[in-house]
């Protein structure tokens, strides 16, 4: 049995951002390179989801500089929370009306 | 989106949190801080009545000692917040634990002492019921059974320190600090420096 795709959200929907968002919500802040690291993406793969979540309003990011290197800091704003905890809930909706 | 989909995607949400929870945050180095300048204090405080040193000497070096600790590890702490790559809920819990300690600690060591409360010698196993409920529920936050279990030594030593009250109950303590505090600081040290080696890989 299929479910109605216009329900699922399409900014969360897509195994990295849902693994991006899992990581985050469970954190309070993480840093991209360990974001990187967790998700097992490249930079530029990474950058270009970040993005997608971040325009999205579903993250936010903080740039500053720890001993003179650049370094970003996501966090999962409350629409973020919002979102995912309804995107769990459309997943979990499917498993039940299937079981 | 198809049955098999939604509960592959579940179960990877659901690993992620999971893997997302046992992140260490407790590197130890505030324990060992601590657990130093406390024995040392001790050990000043030991020597100072054996001198017959006034006891307003003693309570002035208690709070040159700890004030001085306090803004050290502050700064230690922003040190660290500023350069660790992950910031986690635990983290804030524990942060909130070990503040509402050191304010417990500080109303049991200072104020209750200085209002003559009770007799300074009974500061020791007070303070050390205090520490013994914070590392219990340390223990419990970061699910750290061994360091959850250092509580009953704290409490162990409460009792003994209740039951005899001396002089040496400041060398007692400060080996209890040295067992319960400097020594599981260097055991989490290692192991966040293991785990940051490994994570490095």
């Amino acid at each position: 049995m299929n479910f109605d795709y216009q329900e699922i959200d399409d900014v969360i929907h897509s195994r990295i951002r849902t693994s991006i968002m899992a990581l985050l919500v469970s954190l309070e802040e993480a840093e991209f390179n360990f974001i990187k690291e967790k998700v097992n993406a490249t930079d530029g793969n990474l950058s270009v989801h970040l993005k997608k979540l971040e325009e999205a309003g579903y993250v936010s990011v903080k740039k500053l500089f720890v001993d003179r290197k650049p370094v970003s800091k996501y966090k999962v704003s409350n629409k973020g929370y919002k979102a995912f905890e309804n995107y769990i809930k459309q997943l979990e909706s499917i498993v039940k009306k299937n079981n | 989106m198809e049955t098999k989909q939604a509960e592959s995607e579940l179960s990877v949400i659901k690993k992620i949190m999971e893997d997302s929870r046992r992140i260490n945050i407790d590197n130890g180095i505030h324990y060992i801080f601590w657990g130093i300048l406390v024995t040392v204090a001790l050990l000043i405080n030991y020597i100072m009545i054996l001198t017959k040193t006034s006891m307003n000497y003693i309570g002035l070096m208690w709070l040159i000692l700890m004030v001085t600790g306090m803004f050290i590890d502050i700064f230690i702490g922003r040190n660290q917040e500023r350069k660790s790559r992950v910031k986690t809920f635990t983290g804030k819990l524990l942060g909130s634990l070990w503040f509402a300690t050191s304010i417990s600690m500080f109303m049991f060591g200072f104020v209750g002492s200085v209002l003559k409360a009770y007799n300074p010698v009974f500061i020791c196993p007070i303070i050390s019921t205090v520490l013994g409920i914070s590392y219990f529920t340390s223990g419990a936050i970061q699910q750290l059974k061994w360091l959850q279990n250092i509580s009953l030594g704290w409490w162990a030593g409460a009792v003994i320190l209740f039951i005899f009250p001396s002089v040496h109950t400041l060398l007692i303590f400060g080996i209890m600090m040295i067992c319960f505090q400097i020594i599981p600081g260097i055991i989490l040290y290692k192991k966040s420096n293991e785990e940051t080696v490994v994570s490095e890989l």
